[in-house]
Parts: C-alpha cells; structure tokens; sequence
C-alpha cells in the first residue's frame, strides 16, 4: 500500500469506530499536525489544545472523509489548520468561528482525476505565489498560515481595506491562472 | 462599496479560495458556506483549494506531541472501556450527566431497604442503542446486585430480554432471561461483580427460554458500559 492509501485505509476504519486505528492514525501524523499547529498557534500550550479538538473532530468525522474528494493528508492538514486558526482568532479577539470546510462536504468533491489535477497544481504553489506581484503572495500566507482577516492584512500592508480586498482577489485569480499553466 | 458592505468577488472561484482562506466575512461568508453544503460545482472548487493550498505545510517540519497528549486524548475519545464486541455493534453510546443523575434518582427506591446505600460505591449504566427503541437503566450496588429498569421499548413479540455481562477480551456471560415487568433485580456473579468497572451490560432478544448455546443469538437491543456513579 502507498502513504495514501494507508491513511486512507485508516480513515476508513476510524469512521466504523476503531480505537486501534485511531490510535495507530495518530501516531502516524501527530507530529505532521501539531507541527502546523504550533506554526499556526506558535504557543505549545495552545498548539496541543488545538491538537486534541482537531483530533476529537477527526474521530467525529472520519465517515465524512470518503465523500470529499481531498486527498487524506490534505483532509487531516486542513482540520489542523482551520482548528487552530479558529484558536488564534478566539485568542485576540472574541470568538470567531472559521468553517472547517473540510468537514462540510457534504455534497460531493471533486473527482479524483479533478483532485489529482488540484494536487499537481499544489506542487507549483509556492512558486506561484513567490511570482505573485507586490506583497500577495505573503498576504496569502498571512491569511492562510496566520488567520490574517483582510482588516488586519491591510493594517499590515497599509492600504485601505477595500483596496486590499480587490488587491487580494486580483491575486487570486493570477495564482489560479499560474498553477495551472 | 464601504468597508462594513463587502462586495462579494463576482467570481465563484475566488470566492472558494477566500473561503478556505477564512477571508470570507459577512454574506459571503454564510453564502460560501450553504454553497459548500448544497452545490457539488461550488464544493468542487473549494476541495480544490484547500488541495493548492494545504502546500503552504509542506515547509513545516513535524514535531512530535508530548506523550501526554495522546494519553489525555485518548482518555477524552474513549472515557471508559471499549470492547472489541462493541466496537463491532457500533452501538456505543456515551452516558449522559443526565442520564446519571436520573439513574441516581431512580436508584434509591430500588436499592431499599440497603441501609448503607449512601456510602456504598454504586456503579450504573444506561443499556441503548441506535437501532432499536429498548432502553434500560442499570444500577448495581457493591454487593453484586444490579437493578433494572427499563425505560422504553417493548418486548418482540414471541421473544424474551436476556442479560450479558461482557468483560474485556472474554465471551458475554448470561445474567438470564429479563421478567416481563418494567422491573428486576439480579444478582451478578462474583467474577463479574468484582471487576464491575469493566463490565459492559448488553440486552438481546431471544427465542423463549433464553440463548439455547449460551451466547446471544439475536439483535442486540441495548447496551451499555458499567462506570462509577
């Protein structure tokens, strides 16, 4: 079996309720996710708050994963990320939720040819964004790696909020059309 | 456009990557979420996201957890013994504070006339399940008596309760043929009784008479792990 399919296969018996797979998924990638969660949260103490709430939604969830589409890494990496930037956001300011999307797919993702092209394009990402004009490419890892709201990625660009909206789609859209050249 | 009104990107693809990004605010944001729950094309481009941008964690170097952690998550996933049996039933249901306090409540007349009730250990447990309406409240003192009483559900027509004790590792014991009335109380055997902390209670229907082999034989109908009161 591949990385993929093994995790797969984890997953897999995680949503029938098996505690020996769960706990065997975990010692699989913890160390993956908490060390997201302590890039996102930099705080240990909070990073392993973090760590135990995406791991009690993975348990939660594990029979959502099949549907989804994402590739099992990208399904685990993403609770991690939004968990722990639903953390961070909790912590300078009052509550404030980020969906965890992955969970919410409910209705069918994409196919895995369409997830297959998605995860080629991710190869070229970090590319892209370092090609991405002006400061973009940083505000889209500060939105994505920090939890930056656009008030607080334009506090930090100084420009206007508005500018920074159109500033940041503009972005996007040149990251969407550079993965996939 | 002013800042407390923010225009939603026109384009459907940016609007899933500020999604992802947890940019989205406002109307977006709840349009963005109803579109991922309800809209395959919309759920698409978001998988499709969060696929790009999970490569933005490719540069982060795994630590290792403290040991610690696993132990408390675990003990938070799995608050009391979890069997294999059990685990295959995939009927397990976590007792509620509520439940506990109703067992409590519900404990005293049966544990009468006990004059020691308030000082013995008592160990309790709410018998469900998922597929089927019987539910029944368990209570066992720590002299290996378990009352019961069931609080829903009907008896199959043709067919009779029985009681299993199941410990770790070990085959279900039969604690007998439940009585027709809401009601009962059993004695444990002693092997059960002394390691009740372990001890999950199951209900199964089966033909009169009870299980012919000594192992259940039809659905299970309820069941339920033993913890402390």
């Amino acid at each position: 079996m591949t990385d993929r399919e093994e995790i797969e296969s984890l997953i897999a018996r995680v949503a029938l309720k098996d505690r020996t797979a769960f706990e065997a998924l975990y010692d699989r990638v913890s160390a993956k996710l908490f060390g997201v969660c302590l890039r996102v949260l930099n705080k240990r103490a909070a990073a392993e708050d973090a760590m135990q709430d995406t791991f009690v939604k993975i348990w939660n969830n594990a029979d959502r994963y099949r549907a989804n589409g994402l590739s099992p890494m990208t399904w685990l990496i993403t609770i991690a990320r939004n968990t722990a930037i639903d953390r961070l956001r909790a912590r300078r300011k009052g509550h404030q939720d980020v969906d965890t999307p992955g969970l919410e797919l409910i209705a069918p993702g994409p196919s895995p040819e369409q997830a297959a092209v998605a995860a080629s394009e991710a190869a070229r990402l970090t590319d892209c964004l370092d090609a991405l004009e002006e400061n973009r490419g940083a505000a889209v890892r500060g939105a994505y790696l920090d939890g930056k709201t656009y008030a607080e990625l334009a506090e930090t660009f100084e420009v206007p909020l508005n500018t920074m909206r159109t500033w940041l789609r503009r972005g996007l859209q040149a990251l969407r059309a550079c993965m996939q050249a | 456009m002013s800042d407390t009104q923010p225009q939603p990107p026109e384009d459907d693809d940016v609007l899933a990557a500020e999604y992802v990004l947890g940019l989205a605010e406002g109307d977006a944001l709840e349009t963005a979420r109803d579109r991922t729950r309800h809209d395959a094309g919309f759920a698409s481009r978001v998988a499709g996201w969060q696929e790009r941008f999970v490569a933005m964690t490719d540069g982060i170097d795994p630590v290792n957890p403290p040991r610690k952690l696993r132990r408390a998550l675990m003990a938070q996933v799995f608050p009391k013994q979890r069997l294999p049996l059990m685990q295959r039933l995939w009927v397990w249901q976590g007792i509620s504070f509520a439940a506990l306090a109703l067992a409590a409540y519900l404990a005293v007349p049966l544990l009468r006339p006990a004059p020691t009730v308030a000082t013995v250990d008592v160990y309790a447990t709410q018998m469900t399940s998922d597929a089927f309406d019987l539910t029944v409240l368990a209570v066992v003192d720590a002299r290996g008596d378990v009352a019961l009483r069931r609080l829903s559900g009907d008896i199959p027509a043709g067919r009779v309760l029985e009681l299993w004790a199941i410990l770790p590792e070990q085959e279900p014991v039969s604690l007998g043929v439940l009585p027709q009335t809401e009601t009962a109380r059993i004695r444990l055997p002693d092997n059960i009784a002394q390691n009740i902390t372990s001890v999950t209670l199951a209900i199964s229907d089966e033909p009169e008479g009870g299980a012919p082999q000594g192992t259940p034989t039809g659905d299970i109908r309820a069941v339920g792990a033993i913890s402390e009161l």
